[in-house]
Parts: structure tokens; C-alpha cells; sequence
């Protein structure tokens, strides 16, 4: 197991972390204090609303709010850079029309055959 | 349309569009939604604080034009990675009230995609299963260009190949079949 290997899709066990055992320097402790003050102050807004006796309406998450407008406001943020026009035309004008010629090309060839006679129906048409 | 130029009365400028009128009542403040990608310190300070983060764990998105604006990059882990005894405030996400959301945290719920780590690592599981699928493939295929059976003949039927079950003739003498040979 001394040799796992991280992948995207699975990341590397917390028994197995290095940092787990060796970060134990000052600046680091003051980060995860810093970072538990930011925790302890949500959460305490977080009870606050909840516990309120005379709090009527849902309680509000501007997190999620934020999620969800930046979700939706992609375009404003948009630049035609060369990397994105390719990928808009790999994955936009490409597919249109490949799949436009080929359908059309199969259904046209398959037409011709109807009308010569040699297509051989797989289902009957009637009975 | 941008939702601080809603919520200010400014209409100027804007000759036959017709007032729009804000999209939320309260709670919204003008600076707390996402924004453009932060040029300057400030701005940076600014969106950091804005999205709960450390200054120095704030990492937005590269300004390569995709989208992100100043949506913070966030490790890409998914929520069946977060510890499952400590109290979270929404327990089935596995998430805290007010924290920055992932870009991709409908794909990281529980449901759905999961990072966490794998009992082998990755390329040892793949190695066993790609290896495992392309021996079988190879056996199958291998089966069918040389196929292996007990060796069999067509069926013989007595009374030369039944000639009179079969509509033959009764009047005329029928062809004699030999199945056999001594």
C-alpha cells in the first residue's frame, strides 16, 4: 500500500496523507485556526436564525444563492478566446453538420435502393 | 442584465426598454454575488471575503474566458469524502450553512460521482479489469473462428426418409435409402 497512487476519481486515504503527520508548523495551525474562526462564525449565524423562536420564513443560504447565479450568468463572463471558439465549433458547428451529411447521404442511399427495387424490407409494411 | 443594475433606479440610457424591476426582495446586497474575474488585490480581498474563504485559499478559476468569472476554485472532492460524524448543518450534503458550494456540487453529492480513495490504487484496478474483459473477449472470439463440438450428423428417418409420410406415391416403388454400411 506504500505505493498508491492518487487518481482523480480517488484520492488518497487520510491514514495515508503525509501531511497528517508532518504539518505542524505555525503558519499552517494559525491557517486551520483562521479557517475555523470563518466555520464557527457561519455556524453561529446559522444557529442564530435557527433557534429564533420568532422566525417565521426559511432561512436564506447566500452560498447557495451565489452558486446558483453564477450557474446561470456564464455568458456574461465569456470571452471568444482561440480555446473556446474550438471547442464551440468542435462541439457545436461540427457536430451539426457531420451528422446533417451523413443522415441525409444514408437516407438518400437507402431511397435509391427503394427505388431500384433492391432493398429487401425487414418488417412488412402491411399484411 | 445584471442584478446591481436592477436593484439601483438608473434607467437612463436605456430608451424603450421598460423598467425592470429588482429580482429580490432582501437579503441580496449588491456585492454579494458572484462578479467578473478580480483584477486588482482589492478585488481579490474583496471576493474572498464575499465567498467565506481564507485570502489565501481563495483560487478563482483561470481567466480563460470559459465562464467562471470570480467563482472560486475549490479542490475538486466530492462530499462522501467529508467526514461523516461531525456535525454538519445539512447532514445528507454533508455541508455547512454560508460555505463557497463546489462548481460541480450536483455532481459531487453523494449520489453521484465520488473521489474518494479506491481500496487499489487506479491503475492496478483498470490493469485487473480491462485485463480480465480483454482475456474473455479474446477466448470468445478465438471460439468462434475455431468452434469445438461433438462431432454431429443429420438426423436419418427409417422407411426411406419416410417417403410415404412425406406425400409420396403409395402406387410407386420409392428410391431405397441405406443409412448403414457393412
Amino acid at each position: 500500500m506504500a505505493d498508491y497512487k492518487e487518481a482523480p476519481l480517488a484520492s488518497r486515504p487520510k491514514t495515508l496523507d503525509p501531511a497528517e503527520y508532518f504539518n505542524l508548523s505555525p503558519e499552517y495551525r494559525r491557517a486551520e485556526e483562521e479557517r475555523a474562526a470563518i466555520r464557527a462564525r457561519l455556524k453561529r449565524q446559522y444557529q442564530m436564525q435557527l433557534n429564533n423562536p420568532l422566525r417565521k420564513e426559511l432561512i436564506e443560504d447566500p452560498a447557495l444563492t451565489r452558486w446558483t447565479y453564477a450557474r446561470v450568468h456564464v455568458l456574461p463572463n465569456f470571452k471568444a478566446t482561440p480555446k473556446t471558439s474550438l471547442l464551440g465549433g468542435l462541439f457545436g458547428v461540427f457536430p451539426l453538420f457531420a451528422l446533417y451529411f451523413l443522415f441525409s447521404s444514408d437516407r438518400n442511399k437507402k431511397e435509391q435502393q427503394i427505388k431500384d427495387g433492391t432493398y429487401q424490407r425487414p418488417y412488412r409494411l402491411s399484411y | 442584465m445584471r442584478l446591481s443594475r436592477a436593484l439601483t433606479t438608473n434607467t437612463e440610457g436605456r430608451e424603450g426598454a421598460s423598467r425592470v424591476a429588482p429580482l429580490l426582495s432582501s437579503g441580496v446586497s449588491k456585492g454579494s454575488l458572484p462578479g467578473p474575474y478580480p483584477q486588482t488585490p482589492e478585488e481579490r480581498a474583496a471576493a474572498a471575503k464575499k465567498y467565506n474563504l481564507r485570502l489565501e485559499d481563495y483560487q478563482p478559476y483561470p481567466d480563460d474566458g470559459k465562464g467562471y468569472g470570480d467563482y472560486p476554485m475549490l479542490p475538486n472532492r466530492s462530499q462522501q469524502e467529508r467526514d461523516p460524524w461531525y456535525s454538519w448543518d445539512h447532514p445528507d450534503l454533508r455541508r455547512n450553512w454560508g460555505e463557497s458550494m463546489h462548481w460541480d456540487f450536483d455532481m459531487y453529492t453523494r449520489n453521484r460521482v465520488d473521489t474518494s480513495p479506491s481500496p487499489v490504487d487506479w491503475s492496478t484496478m483498470s490493469k485487473t479489469l480491462l485485463g480480465y474483459l480483454g482475456f474473455m473477449l479474446l477466448m470468445f472470439g478465438l471460439g468462434e473462428v475455431f468452434p469445438m463440438y461433438q462431432p454431429v450428423m443429420p438426423k436419418q428417418y427409417p422407411y426411406n426418409d419416410l417417403y410415404l409420410e412425406r406425400g409420396g406415391d403409395p402406387e410407386k416403388q420409392p428410391k431405397p435409402v441405406k443409412h448403414y454400411e457393412i
